[in-house]
């Protein structure tokens, strides 16, 4: 059956998606971010110490950079606990009842475990001692 | 957007989706473990926090060097960590492209388009364990 979309993202969180939608885009981006990460910095190791060329260095230094270590911890760990959420619902479904109520316990944990590193992060790249 | 009803998909597109969440549920074991190692092994008091979480995230030995660890041979590189960090990979990258076959199924709907995005998939995936194999084990 194909469909075509007729509403943007934003419309379809707002009208009927919400908390469950938001998360399902979440994971995939995170996935993608993770995947994206993983592969690049696995290729340009080993192009860098195989040849050592300028392309893999500059790579290096752009995924060693604050704001990119940001953005993958932010994937790595939102990925890891809407996993675990997920592996919990699919192997014992009677807990989709509260699904709304786990979704929102899971921003509960994950808010402070991110964000707090992430703002320690952020005061280090603003000191310059990174 | 293609919407799969169920009962469509094949005996290996199941044994895939069990995989996912066993394998994910096994990664974060590995990540815990990893982390608690580092600490056990004393790194809790010659690593920094980014280096407890780089070596909780892939256990390789690089991940320590910049620490103030003296000698990385008996903690940090032998050939336990080489197997268990090539199997880790292994798992995690079938883990991953398999997630991203499943994103080029829901936007790629040409069968030719399709059959080409899933065969540059695999490449991709041998590629990046085959790069990650000769990382792992420096075989320069």
């Amino acid at each position: 059956m194909l469909r075509t979309r007729r509403v943007s993202y934003l419309e379809g969180l707002r009208y009927q998606g919400k908390e469950s939608m938001l998360a399902w885009v979440l994971h995939r981006i995170t996935g993608l971010g993770i995947l994206f990460f993983v592969g690049t910095h696995v290729v340009a190791a080993f192009f860098l110490n195989a040849i050592g060329d300028n392309i893999s260095k500059s790579v290096t230094l752009w995924y060693e950079s604050t704001p990119f270590q940001i953005f993958i911890y932010f994937c790595v760990l939102y990925h890891a606990f809407n996993g675990l959420r997920l592996v919990v619902e699919d192997f014992y479904p009677p807990v989709l009842r509260y699904r709304r109520e786990l979704l929102w316990l899971q921003w509960l944990i994950f808010l402070p475990v991110f964000g707090l590193p992430a703002f320690l992060m952020v005061l280090s790249l603003f000191s310059g001692s990174a | 957007m293609r919407f799969r009803s169920a009962g469509q998909g094949s005996a290996l597109e199941y044994y895939l989706w069990l995989f996912t969440r066993l394998s994910a549920v096994f990664m974060l074991f590995i990540g815990a473990f990893g982390i608690i190692y580092a600490n056990l092994a004393g790194g809790r008091l010659t690593m920094d926090t980014p280096t407890q979480y780089r070596w909780g995230f892939f256990p390789i030995y690089w991940h320590v060097q910049n620490s103030d660890i003296p000698d990385v041979f008996p903690n940090w590189s032998n050939s336990f960590w080489r197997v268990y960090g090539m199997i880790f990979l292994f798992i995690a990258a079938v883990h991953g492209f398999n997630g991203l076959r499943i994103v080029v199924e829901d936007y790629v709907h040409r069968p030719i388009l399709l059959l080409l995005a899933k065969g540059l998939v695999f490449v991709l995936f041998l590629f990046v364990v085959g790069a990650g194999g000769v990382v792992i084990f420096e075989l320069f």
